[in-house]
């Protein structure tokens, strides 16, 4: 390894991470059903943004206009000074490939090794012929290790991804997305599927990757005590729109009402 | 940057890679000429012209040779018919009796399934083939072909139902002292039934497309118009007689689903 | 006192037996289909009474004493056979794949899709054979032929069996491929391959099974395999070579049938990791 790898490394980007800014941006789903409603708001590089609010706010929509999974269907969206809406094909892709994303399914590929999924990370930096025979660049394959020793999950990276538990298989997302050496990372849902402690771990493994590699981390959250206690700032969303949008440890429960349209219920905390 | 410490990778990782490139040798092996199949790409351009003439033919089919095709179009349907019901006839006492819950006798079943897997073993038109020579030509040997075919597949396909399913109801039958027919007769029937009917149909289906093409062997129906044609080069009757196979497949496929449903 | 109640002194009163019209038409039709399918046919119906006897003499000329002499050549035309079998399916693999991909819901444009499924349909349509007598005017009666009529004809069923696999997996990992910037080739090749590899392998190895059966099939017409032989010997009456070569014919369909249904188990029961 030469001293240029030194330079390489998921730390490469650490000094460039981006923001994320939306401006005036309403989706509008094929079926009439309205996802965001004239949305706007501005994300600082570095950040560690939670964003709560019930099943139906908007959160998924929100996540998923970032980068493009979902369109917009007016309004603006810009990550680092680059436009979204309206990108297609190879700058959208290109755009995409700085943009890591993590899902509360995990949406790892089972029936293949945990290396395997975790280059899915470099798809977007890899020629297509390389991804196709699978024979990756020498260096693509120390991030991914690199990534995966991040997480801790090192030891397993020749496994089958199917063989590990649902809190494993999230870190291996997690280094899939670290892969990218991203930009910002976005996570949608990430502990809704796992039990407190190994929750508890995963939301570490994210302030981990916003403190040490100072990327913008977005996490939609559907707990408040996790909410509170990770994020920097907090977003509340309701109906499509940001109805709260403040620090996040000054929270009160009064404000979780007002986000969720209801009091509040032990099922909204983590540890019950 | 320490050193990471990489688990040691897993042996057999060029498994699929030795098997992909045995299929590749095995499949070039079988394309040269003598040995092989000889994929000779230079023999195929050249003779490409003569049968671009007889493509182009076959996209202007000739409509005036339709009431020709009428007698042998009945007769490929008349075969498919009376295969299956025939077949449907054998089928079902021998179903019953290739299944464990309706024969606790394991040698006849064993014997039976023997039987049927080798009578399966053999295409149905080769059947029809040799049935030709020994019965001479026209309908009939087709449709002992197909009742052979019928019944192997049939009674694969609804055995195995019947050994999949509830043996419950069958032990009540036996514990209230029925013989084992009554029970077959009066339990394992209804249940079975369903499968049954589906099977059957599907095999018509398959029966149909069959019996487009036994006539090449003389079995009757179309196919023995599809051998004249073609011996004659009129490419354009051929045309024809594709379309109507076709028009039947599809017609055919979608009665038999429209039954299948109110049969049951 | 007993808990039963006391037997009725009027008369029972049963409900009605649910009639249902429908299934009785049904029925009514495809019987009167059938009848009418017996009464027309022209058939000998009364050299019926003579098959049973002809049957058992016959068999007993082809199976009394098979004509072993002819194996070695009967051995080759079954390697002929194979070999258009194999050819077919990996050609009809090769060409039926990429369509089944692009005719499948989320990779390919509608109106393309809907005309692939349809050339899918009528494909299957065809029998073999007809494909066989086409292709004959340009490649002659040659086991080319066969191995190309076999391929066409697979891609009706390869096509189909694909976009359905496609369309059954599981959509996450394909949302997280295109989530890090994937092509579409990309994304079929790690998101939806995975899932799917185990089934495709499965079905390619059934379709190579069918094909072993056509082949022999499609020798009949001439093109070359054990099919030739035994319409040949068949021509001739030559009935304990027929005999011999229905053995074969048997035989090596079930062994052959047998190893893929094994290697297809051991492939459903889990893969290696890649």
């Amino acid at each position: 390894m030469t001293n240029a790898s030194a330079t390489r490394g998921v730390e490469a980007h650490a000094s460039a991470p981006w923001g994320i800014r939306l401006d005036g941006v309403s989706v509008r789903y094929p079926n009439g059903t309205v996802g965001l409603r004239d949305v706007s708001v501005d994300i600082a590089p570095g950040d560690l943004v939670a964003v709560v609010g019930l099943s139906g706010s908007g959160k998924s929509t929100l996540i998923r206009t970032i980068n493009g999974l979902v369109p917009a269907t007016s309004g603006t969206v810009e990550v680092g000074g680059r436009r979204v809406d309206g990108a297609s094909g190879r700058r959208l892709r290109e755009t995409r490939g700085q943009i890591g994303m993590v899902f509360q399914g995990f949406n790892l590929a089972g029936r293949t090794s945990v290396l395997n999924n975790v280059l899915v990370g470099r798809l977007a930096h890899t020629p297509l012929w390389r991804t196709l025979l699978g024979a990756y660049r020498r260096e693509d394959r120390e991030l991914a290790f690199e990534a995966l020793d991040r997480v801790g999950m090192l030891p397993k990276v020749w496994e089958r991804a199917s063989a590990l538990s649902g809190g494993q298989q999230q870190r291996v997302a997690i280094a899939r997305a670290l892969t990218q050496q991203p930009r910002i990372v976005l996570a949608d849902e990430p502990v809704a599927s796992l039990d407190p402690p190994t929750a508890r771990g995963v939301m570490n493994d994210l302030r981990r990757i916003n403190e040490d590699l100072g990327i913008t981390v977005l996490v939609n959250l559907h707990l408040l005590d996790l909410a509170r206690e990770y994020g920097t700032r907090m977003i509340g969303m309701r109906a499509g729109e940001i109805v709260y949008d403040g620090p996040a440890a000054s929270a009160t429960d009064a404000d979780f009402a007002e986000i969720y349209g209801r009091s509040v219920t032990a099922a909204d905390r983590l540890d019950r | 940057m320490t050193a990471l410490t990489v688990p040691p990778r897993p042996k057999g990782r060029w498994m699929p890679w030795t098997a992909a490139a045995v299929i590749v040798a095995v499949t070039v092996v079988m394309c040269l000429p003598g040995f092989g199949v000889g994929l000779d790409i230079a023999a195929i351009a050249r003779n490409w012209q003569q049968g671009a003439v007889r493509i182009v033919e076959l996209l202007a089919p000739d409509w005036s040779f339709f009431p020709r095709t009428v007698g042998p179009l009945l007769e490929t349907l008349q075969m498919a018919v009376i295969g299956t019901a025939v077949g449907a006839a054998i089928s079902l006492p021998l179903s019953f009796w290739a299944a464990r819950p309706t024969n606790p006798v394991g040698w006849t079943r064993a014997v039976l399934r023997g039987i049927l897997n080798v009578v399966r073993a053999v295409p149905e038109l080769v059947y029809a083939a040799v049935l030709v020579a020994i019965v001479g030509v026209g309908a009939l040997p087709g449709i002992i072909a197909l009742v052979l075919f019928n019944v192997g597949i049939v009674v694969k396909l609804v055995s195995e139902t019947i050994d999949s399913s509830d043996v419950g109801p069958l032990e009540a039958g036996r514990a209230a002292g029925g013989t084992q027919s009554k029970i077959n007769r009066s339990i394992a029937l209804p249940d079975a039934w369903p499968a049954f009917v589906s099977q059957t149909l599907y095999v018509f289906e398959l029966n149909v497309r069959a019996s487009t093409v036994l006539g090449l062997v003389g079995a009757g129906g179309i196919g023995l118009l599809i051998d004249a044609v073609r011996t004659f080069y009129r490419y354009d009757q051929l045309s024809l007689i594709i379309v109507e196979i076709l028009v039947i497949v599809v017609v055919l496929d979608t009665v038999s689903d429209a039954i299948r449903r109110r049969l049951v | 006192m007993t808990l039963l109640a006391p037997a009725r002194t009027a008369a029972l009163v049963v409900p009605a037996r649910r009639r249902r019209p429908v299934r009785a038409i049904a029925w009514v039709v495809v019987t009167a289909i059938v009848v009418a399918a017996f009464w027309s046919a022209d058939i000998g119906w009364s050299r019926l009474g003579d098959l049973p006897a002809e049957i058992v003499r016959y068999l007993g000329l082809m199976f009394s004493s098979p004509n072993w002499s002819k194996l070695p050549e009967a051995l080759w035309q079954t390697w002929r056979s194979v070999e258009m079998a194999w050819i077919g399916t990996v050609l009809g693999i090769l060409i039926a794949t990429p369509l089944s991909l692009v005719a499948a819901r989320g990779f390919g444009p509608a109106p393309v899709r809907v005309a692939l499924r349809f050339a899918f349909s009528v494909v299957r349509a065809v029998p073999e054979l007809v494909f066989a007598i086409i292709i004959l005017s340009v490649t002659g009666l040659t086991p080319l032929t066969g191995a190309l009529a076999l391929a066409v004809g697979g891609v009706g069923t390869l096509g189909k069996w694909g976009y359905e696999a496609v369309e059954n997996v599981a959509p996450g990992p394909i949302e997280a491929a295109r989530a890090a910037g994937g092509l579409t080739t990309q994304v079929l090749r790690w998101g939806v391959w995975p899932q799917t590899a185990p089934t495709f392998l499965s079905f390619w190895l059934y379709r190579f099974e069918i094909n072993v059966r056509a082949s022999a099939v499609l020798g009949l017409i001439g093109v070359g395999g054990i099919g030739d032989m035994l319409t040949s010997y068949t021509q001739y009456r030559e009935w304990s070579t027929v005999g011999m070569l229905l053995i074969v014919v048997v035989v090596v369909t079930v062994a052959i049938d047998a190893v893929s249904g094994r290697i297809r188990r051991r492939i459903m029961e889990g893969s290696r990791v890649r």
